[in-house]
């Protein structure tokens, strides 16, 4: 083995290609780039600028950051709503004059003040939001002609009682802590920020209202064709923005004690700057406050640190300009190229080598057509019975695609009907000790259908999270086949956690271990995962003496053994390897041996393929998934195979005419039954020289249960 | 420079050139299943090259010239091409090169000043002269699939005086040319396989000129109706897996390397015989359907060209069908004769009935 191979084969087992995918997949990976940004513009000033990490340095930018931030977040709302508010400087300067005006010329406590302030300034955003909500004029020469109108409200004021201002100055114990002070080192107007941030929030990620608004930014037509009241929450957000303002103002206020002309001057631009650079869309309906707070931390240390970097007056605004215009650029092209990206990355092939499979031009697995003369049930009236099923009276179960559960009558099963409703997908099936159906459901989890009275229950549908998964991988995606153990504990197989029902057979293009095998206890009422990292398991099924669990590992062509008791207890060995094709459902058969399905048949090609990941990774990304190398399944067959595995003997139909696909079989009574899953019928047919009493049930659950009872030698 | 490093950046991303894209069949070439209902033809083994003689068929099936009534004449090499001109009829077959027939089909051929080898087609001109597609250097015509995914460029077009045995190759390094046939001017349009174009060579010299781009099969022989037109046949369809396998020279190698020929991921003249053979995730039988629109390394097409190379109707026999893989057709009295390698048959279609142009 060469260097190269060895090399490619580490790559391929440490390095974890599908996260990328994953990642892509989860909401957070909005704020990467937004975060990226932030690190590096804190990183690149921090080298740049003496003392920035200094106790008293970040004090005074905490300090500006908590009112950027509250002004950030305020556009943030407006945004979010899919608007845009302009006067936000403007407003804020209001607020900070209507502040200085309360305290030092109308001596008003500080609280009353404040409650004015506020007031006063969510009344200019009720302005906005009356003429944007209930009038429907637009957000930005709206909010463009407040900003003018408010900014000259606040000059007229200014050359009224500027000079009245400057001559008294206003102190108290809670003022100079609003202005100067803080808890410990964090200065006050950050506590504040940080104290909205956490009720934004939860607004907006958890309550109704935030959703709503949400709804509205996203699609205001769509929100308002669900009956949401569009206006009067597109006027509530301006409410909102206007009184996180005027909050911000009264910090301001706090900080400076003075008023200016040049308060609040080009405070919407950076804003802007900030909630768009964090990652907020400009067209609404995406954002969070996180990332508003990110933004505004950014655009804080850039704009600072130019400031103090002396650079020339013009180049404040200039970086500000430009970070805006990139902030807009990286805004479009994400949105746009997310999902594409997504789509492209999230097939992640890996390194898979196939053992050379048993021939089947000789020996057991000889090709023959055992199968031709399958007799055919309920041709065209049932659609993907994965698994079929008899209980004791004889009676036929298979699930269809519609999520049914159907029942076929006995002796000819010519008349059947719906036995029960589930939904999903159903797919594996056992009978427990008292008769009830067990199901495992695709894209639901294990349900169970009570004999009594035909009423479904859902099992379990999650299992413990593992540890270092992107995706939350305790749901029960694709839950395959089910056995019961002589204690009852249901054992049942997941058999990938990365795909969906409708497109299973692309995990064949991974041929990962994304599968794996989770023990119910019905005692306990706990699910946990047993065995993580399995290529596709699939049928399962308790051996004959009820010591040990056999499985199928579809796309690794093998069948394993975990012992549930005994000296090999939790252990897993494997059973029967390099079959010729991918292995379905195991179950019983009447002398001490187990049948297996061969759904599908490995191809040269494919195997070739397996071990060149990089070769499927291009081949999903550059070609049509229609055009896909896939597994052959379009024919399969039936092999028998014993405790030692040992392949005794197989059933086929060359031509796969009469019953196309093979999932699942089942014997019963001389008989043997056929599922598959891209089927429109179900097959039987007749069994020469078998145990004619024998039955699944009594197998498992019977008087005569257990090994040494029927035909064949004792489980080894 | 530039165009080194789109190329290069191309490749990389899977765009413009490297896109692996194939063209629709559309228009004239709209899919019907008029080679599926023929009634049963002509069975035979692997019939490969047909064409009128004396007013009645004659195609080569391995070693041996046959006419509907059965074997007229064996020919001691697998035969690769013939074609017949008033009662003469030119054969190029395995290790015997180009032969020149009588009417009792006894050998009356000059000396050749040269041989040649792989011969694919042949064309006799207005002037009594033979033409002929030698398909590659390296493999013989029954090797096309290996030849196909080698990528080689290796065939030539030549010209063969009949009196003097003087033969004079007249292009060279073509994608597989495997068709040829002298338009009313006296140029010869020759079918490069590989490049899936019609392209026409001037007989007094000078470069070439695609006449029909972006066949959405592997064109192969084509022959000149009566009344105008052509009738061309399309071996095997283009596929964009066979596309990507080809622009992955890791994979293409090792699956030639490993791989049993029948089971390449590559276009062939029938498929689905074996399990084993590459599958596509389009092919999955559905309800024990395959949908005719699938997914198939293997086709029946053949279409009829207008007097300017541009398809006017076509028949075809889709995914999942049996008459797979024509690879010549001749036209007498209004009946179209088709082999068909994939099925191993001899077709006739009724042209006075069938297949309006689409």
């Amino acid at each position: 083995m060469s260097l190269a191979t060895n090399l490619k084969k580490m790559r391929y087992r440490y390095f974890p290609d599908h996260v990328v995918g994953e990642m892509l997949s989860k909401n957070w990976i909005d704020n990467a780039i937004p975060f990226a940004i932030m690190v590096v513009v804190v990183l690149v000033f921090g080298a740049l600028l003496p003392n920035f990490y200094s106790a008293s340095n970040l004090g005074i930018l905490g300090r500006q950051y908590g009112e950027l931030g509250l002004v950030v977040l305020a556009m943030t709302t407006v945004i979010l709503v899919g608007g845009i508010d302009l006067s936000v400087g403007s407003n804020f300067a209001l607020g900070n004059f209507l502040m200085l005006y309360c305290l030092n010329l109308a001596h008003l406590p500080v609280g009353v003040s404040a409650l004015i302030v506020v007031a006063v300034c969510g009344g200019v955003g009720l302005i906005n939001g009356l003429l944007v909500g209930y009038l429907r004029l637009r957000a930005f020469l709206t909010t463009l002609v407040t900003l003018i109108i408010v900014r000259a409200v606040v000059d007229l004021l200014l050359l009224e009682y500027a000079q009245d201002m400057s001559m008294s100055f206003y102190s108290s114990t809670l003022w100079d802590l609003m202005g100067l002070g803080g808890l410990g080192q964090i200065p006050f107007s950050f506590l504040v920020l940080a104290v909205i941030a956490v009720i934004g929030h939860i607004v907006l990620s958890r309550s109704g209202p935030g959703w709503r608004l949400l709804a509205i930014g996203g699609s205001r037509r769509s929100a308002y064709n669900m009956g949401l009241p569009v206006r009067r929450i597109v006027c509530s957000a301006y409410v909102v923005s206007g009184m996180l303002v005027g909050l911000a103002g009264i910090l301001y206020a706090a900080r400076l004690s003075g008023a200016g002309s040049d308060t609040g001057m080009g405070l919407e631009i950076s804003a802007l700057t900030a909630a768009i650079l964090g990652g907020n869309s400009l067209g609404g309906g995406r954002g969070s406050v996180a990332k508003a707070l990110m933004g505004a931390l950014t655009v804080l240390v850039l704009t600072n640190g130019v400031l103090r970097l002396g650079l020339n007056s013009g180049s404040g605004p200039m970086v500000l300009g430009l970070a805006l215009l990139f902030a807009v650029f990286i805004d479009v092209r994400w949105l746009k190229n997310r999902h594409k990206l997504l789509n492209k990355v999230y097939v992640s092939p890996t390194l898979m080598e196939m053992p050379e499979p048993r021939t089947t031009a000789e020996g057991p697995l000889t090709v023959n057509d055992r199968l031709s003369d399958v007799e055919v049930i309920a041709l065209g009236e049932v659609e993907s019975p994965e698994d079929v099923i008899l209980d004791e009276d004889d009676y036929l179960y298979s699930g269809s695609r519609h999520g049914d559960i159907i029942r076929y009558a006995p002796p000819d099963y010519k008349t059947h009907e719906v036995y029960a409703h589930i939904g999903g997908s159903p797919l594996g099936m056992s009978f427990d000790k008292d008769g009830n159906l067990l199901v495992c459901v695709g894209g639901m989890g294990l349900y169970m259908v009570r004999k009594e009275d035909r009423s479904v229950h859902l099992v379990t549908d999650e299992t413990n999270r593992s540890l270092f998964s992107v995706v939350d991988d305790s749901r029960l995606r694709l839950a395959d086949d089910l056995d019961i153990a002589p204690d009852g504990k249901i054992y049942f197989s997941e058999a990938t956690i990365r795909y969906e029902m409708h497109d299973w057979p692309v995990d064949a293009l991974e041929s990962r271990g994304n599968g794996r095998i989770i023990c119910y206890d019905p005692k306990t009422r706990r699910t946990r995962t047993l065995i993580r990292n399995l290529v596709f398991p699939n049928g399962v099924c308790t051996s004959h003496d009820g010591k040990s669990v056999l499985f199928a590992e579809s796309w690794g062509c093998r069948i394993n053994r975990y012992w549930l008791e005994g000296p090999k207890k939790g252990q897993l060995e494997v059973l029967l390897d390099r079959l010729p094709g991918y292995p379905d459902n195991i179950n019983r058969a009447s002398d001490g041996t187990y049948w297996v399905a061969i759904m599908g048949m490995r191809s040269p090609a494919l195997d070739l393929a397996l071990r060149m990941p990089a070769f499927r990774r291009r081949m999903a990304r550059r070609t049509a998934a229609d055009q896909w190398l896939y597994p052959n399944l379009n024919i399969g067959c039936v092999v028998r195979f014993d405790d030692n595995g040992e392949i005794l003997e197989s059933l086929w139909d060359r031509k796969a005419a009469n019953h196309p696909m093979i999932t699942s079989m089942r014997e019963h009574k001389g008989w043997l039954y056929l599922g598959g899953i891209t089927n429109n019928r179900i097959g039987r047919i007749r069994l020469e020289g078998r145990d004619e009493n024998w039955s699944g049930w009594s197998s498992y659950w019977g008087p005569n249960r257990g090994p040494n009872k029927g035909k064949g030698r004792p489980a080894a | 420079m530039t165009n080194a490093l789109t190329r290069f950046t191309d490749r990389l991303m899977g765009r413009a050139s490297a896109a692996v894209t194939v063209p629709a069949l559309d228009g004239a070439l709209k899919p019907n299943n008029v080679l599926e209902e023929l009634p049963p033809g002509i069975a035979g083994e692997a019939p490969d090259n047909i064409v009128i003689w004396q007013g009645a068929p004659l195609w080569s099936q391995g070693k041996t010239l046959l006419t509907p009534d059965g074997p007229c004449a064996d020919l001691g090499s697998p035969v690769t091409a013939i074609v017949a001109n008033g009662t003469r009829v030119a054969v190029a077959s395995g290790e015997h090169g180009l032969r020149l027939l009588d009417r009792d089909l006894r050998d009356v051929s000059p000396q050749w000043t040269q041989s040649v080898r792989n011969v694919t087609a042949l064309a006799f001109a207005p002037d009594g002269a033979l033409w002929f597609c030698s398909g590659s250097s390296s493999n013989a015509p029954d090797e096309w699939r290996r030849d196909l995914m080698e990528k080689n460029r290796s065939g030539l077009v030549g010209r063969a005086d009949p009196e003097s045995g003087d033969i004079l190759i007249r292009a060279e390094r073509l994608g597989y040319p495997n068709g040829l046939v002298i338009d009313p001017d006296g140029d010869i349009v020759v079918s490069e396989a590989w490049s899936s174009h019609l392209l026409k060579i001037p007989a007094r010299g000078g470069a070439g000129e695609i006449v029909l781009d972006e066949i959405p099969g592997y064109p192969g022989r084509i022959v000149a109706r009566e009344e105008g037109g052509y009738w061309l046949s399309i071996f095997a369809p283009r596929g964009q897996l066979i596309e990507f396998v080809l622009r992955e020279p890791g994979y293409r190698k090792a699956m030639l390397r490993e791989v049993a020929p029948e089971y390449w991921v590559a276009p062939a003249y029938r498929s689905g015989d074996s399990f084993m053979e590459p599958l596509q995730g389009g092919a999955l039988k559905q309800m024990g359907i395959l949908k005719p629109w699938a997914p198939t390394r293997s086709y029946g097409l053949v279409a009829e060209l207008g007097p300017d190379f541009v398809p006017v109707r076509s028949f075809h026999s889709r995914a999942g069908g049996r008459r797979h893989g024509i690879t010549s057709a001749a036209e007498v009295s209004d009946k179209l004769w088709l082999t068909s390698r994939g099925a191993g048959e001899v077709l006739t279609i009724d042209l006075g009935s069938k297949g309006e142009s689409a």
